[in-house]
């Protein structure tokens, strides 16, 4: 089956500048909700022009459904784009910036009325047809914005951060919203944010981008659980990255004090980098008897203790390294484990 | 913060001129006396009768409206044309073009045109084209001033982009999108653009022909006669002006309706 949304080696430079994307490939099947993730600047946003054809690449093809449109009109692409800042037409009703697609594809009045109010239905807005987007909440106005970028039934759908201008309950009932609605047209969907909750949530996949670049493409679980080097576990996620040295078949020695755990593929004395997840750190409280726990246990310090509600972020300090820890329960911390499956191998760079 | 009375006293100071036009309009005998004497209507009688006054009143609403005709139509498009350049040196010309009414006085305008069209092979001075014209250029860059302040306000790259992608043609997104987007700034571009042909005298003065001259080159005359002729024509003057501007605002108050949410 071919891919709705295929790039195969793609690069794109701003004129003047360093920035842009570099052979960049990644296909998108029908029904599958791609997320490209990345800090600021690392091209996410040109990935998204480039494939809606607001920009050409000055190399690699751009293919929908199978057909090259490398050097296709946006007109021609006819993907669906839901902008950061909605972009509804401010003189036009909520059902007539949706049929507005239907409008200048000559579809009759009468006919792309009653497709644009099917349509607001599918996105919770019937009632609000009559609505000028200036009488619409940011929330309203982007579901007015997805159902007009889905009606003309498009070959994708790209939505360019469109959550990032919404407060934060908005943003969590629109994720849903978004996924359900993707999901219920069973349309090909690329969307861009910088927010890695966002991305985790939502996708099928993960696409991680850094300067122009490809890191790490991967289902939610994979970007996490396996992240490909310290720049994805640091962003997706957070991290305690352990720079330390191989001693032996199953300890290496950290800033923190020795681990346990099993260098596959190192030999003795290789500089090794370690990931451990805050949440995989288990807090031993005073009563915790000595015998019920083995290895890898450390005497801490506690330095900041910041409590969010459902969770507690500690930052402690062992021997001459950090720690950060996140747990549920309350009480003081005096020592951590390490348990040696929670412990990841990363590559030094 | 000021005190009120300076407000008042700087109102009182603008409106003054305008108060004694209207007295003196009105008044039958106006000579070395603070308010003139006797009540009277008949100068707007007199002045609504003068023939070269009728042809001046048509002449001016004719270049007025052609002048804004002639804005709109080649304003817009190269508002537009500037709004989506991203050329410096396109942006560089457009800027000197805002600029061009202060580098570029009227009378030196006027004095080019003299030059220019009194040629053998140009002899185009005194038709009421050659007076359209050099409106234009007096009033273009007001007009998209006003135009392109509201594009950049509005975002309309991004309103464009996404009308481009939902499948747009470059005329449909003009007119769909651009157009409505601007009503507001366009009318009152326009408005400035009658106000000111309606005014405009050193260029007309020196350019317009015997008979086309537009109201404010005529008015000149009337200053030589009764006084109460004078002030009832310079009346009527500010009554077109007002009327401009009456109508500019009573459409824009009508599209602001049109904004509020239904009942």
């Amino acid at each position: 089956m071919t891919a709705a949304v295929e790039l195969s080696g793609v690069s794109y430079r701003y004129p003047g500048t360093a920035a842009g994307v570099q052979n960049i490939e990644l296909t998108i099947a029908a029904g599958e909700l791609v997320v490209c993730i990345g800090p600021s600047g690392c091209g996410k946003t040109t990935l998204l022009r480039l494939i809606a054809g607001f920009l050409r690449p000055d190399a690699g093809r751009v293919l929908l459904n199978g057909n090259d449109v490398t050097h296709a009109d946006v007109r021609k692409r006819e993907c669906g784009v839901v902008f950061q800042s909605y972009t509804l037409f401010p003189q036009m009703r909520a059902w007539e910036n949706v049929a507005y697609p239907l409008r200048v594809r000559n579809v009759e009045l009468g006919q792309r009325r009653k497709r644009a109010l099917q349509m607001l239905g599918v996105v919770g807005l019937a009632d609000l047809s009559e609505r000028l987007p200036s009488s619409l909440s940011g929330g309203q106005q982007q579901r007015v914005a997805l159902a007009r970028a889905l009606i003309f039934e498009p070959r994708a759908l790209l939505l360019d951060e469109p959550l990032s201008a919404l407060d934060a309950a908005t943003r969590l009932s629109m994720r849903e919203e978004i996924r359900r609605v993707q999901k219920a047209q069973d349309i090909a969907a690329l969307l861009i944010t910088h927010d890695q909750d966002e991305a985790l949530s939502l996708a099928d996949r993960i696409f991680v981008l850094r300067e122009g670049r490809l890191v790490q493409n991967g289902t939610p679980h994979a970007i996490y659980d396996r992240p490909a080097d310290s720049f994805v576990a640091q962003f997706v996620g957070q991290a305690n990255l352990l720079d330390g040295v191989t001693t032996g078949p199953d300890s290496v020695e950290t800033p923190i004090g020795r681990i346990a755990m099993r260098p596959h593929g190192y030999e003795r004395g290789a500089a090794i980098r370690l990931l451990v997840r805050p949440e995989r750190v288990e807090p031993l409280w005073a009563t915790t008897a000595a015998s019920d726990v083995d290895t890898n246990i450390f005497l801490v310090r506690v330095l900041r203790d910041a409590f969010f509600g459902a969770t507690r972020q500690v930052e402690l300090a062992i021997g001459d390294g950090i720690l950060k820890l996140q747990t549920p329960m309350r009480g003081a911390i005096e020592r951590v484990r390490i348990p040696p499956e929670a412990v990841q191998l990363l590559p030094t760079s | 913060m000021l005190p009120r009375w300076v407000t008042s006293a700087y109102l009182a100071y603008l409106a003054a001129p305008i108060a004694l036009l209207l007295v003196g309009s009105f008044g039958e005998l106006w000579l070395n006396t603070l308010l003139p004497s006797g009540i009277t209507g008949k100068w707007y009688v007199e002045v609504a009768a003068d023939g070269s006054f009728r042809r001046a009143f048509i002449s001016s609403l004719i270049v007025a409206s052609v002048t804004c005709g002639a804005c709109l139509a080649l304003g817009l498009p190269l508002a537009y044309a500037l709004l989506r350049s991203s050329n410096p040196r396109i942006r560089a010309l457009a800027r000197v073009l805002y600029q061009l009414p202060v580098a570029l006085p009227a009378l030196v305008l006027a004095f080019g045109f003299i030059l220019v069209f009194s040629s053998d092979t140009l002899p185009w001075l005194g038709s009421i084209w050659l007076l359209v014209a050099g409106h234009i250029v007096l009033t273009l860059p007001y007009f998209l001033q006003a135009v392109t302040a509201d594009m950049q306000r509005l975002n309309l790259l991004t309103l464009e982009a996404a009308a481009e992608s939902l499948g747009a043609t470059t005329p449909q997104r003009f007119f769909h999108i651009i157009v409505p987007a601007l009503k507001h700034s366009i009318m009152s571009g326009l408005i400035v653009v009658a106000a000111l042909s309606i005014g405009e005298f050193q260029f007309s003065n020196l350019v317009a022909g015997f008979l086309n001259r537009t109201y404010p080159v005529v008015l000149l005359q009337a200053f030589y006669g009764a006084t109460g002729f004078a002030c009832a024509a310079t009346v009527i003057l500010l009554l077109l002006a007002l009327t401009a501007s009456a109508a500019g605002t009573l459409s824009a108050h009508g599209t602001a309706r049109l904004a509020l949410p239904p009942p």
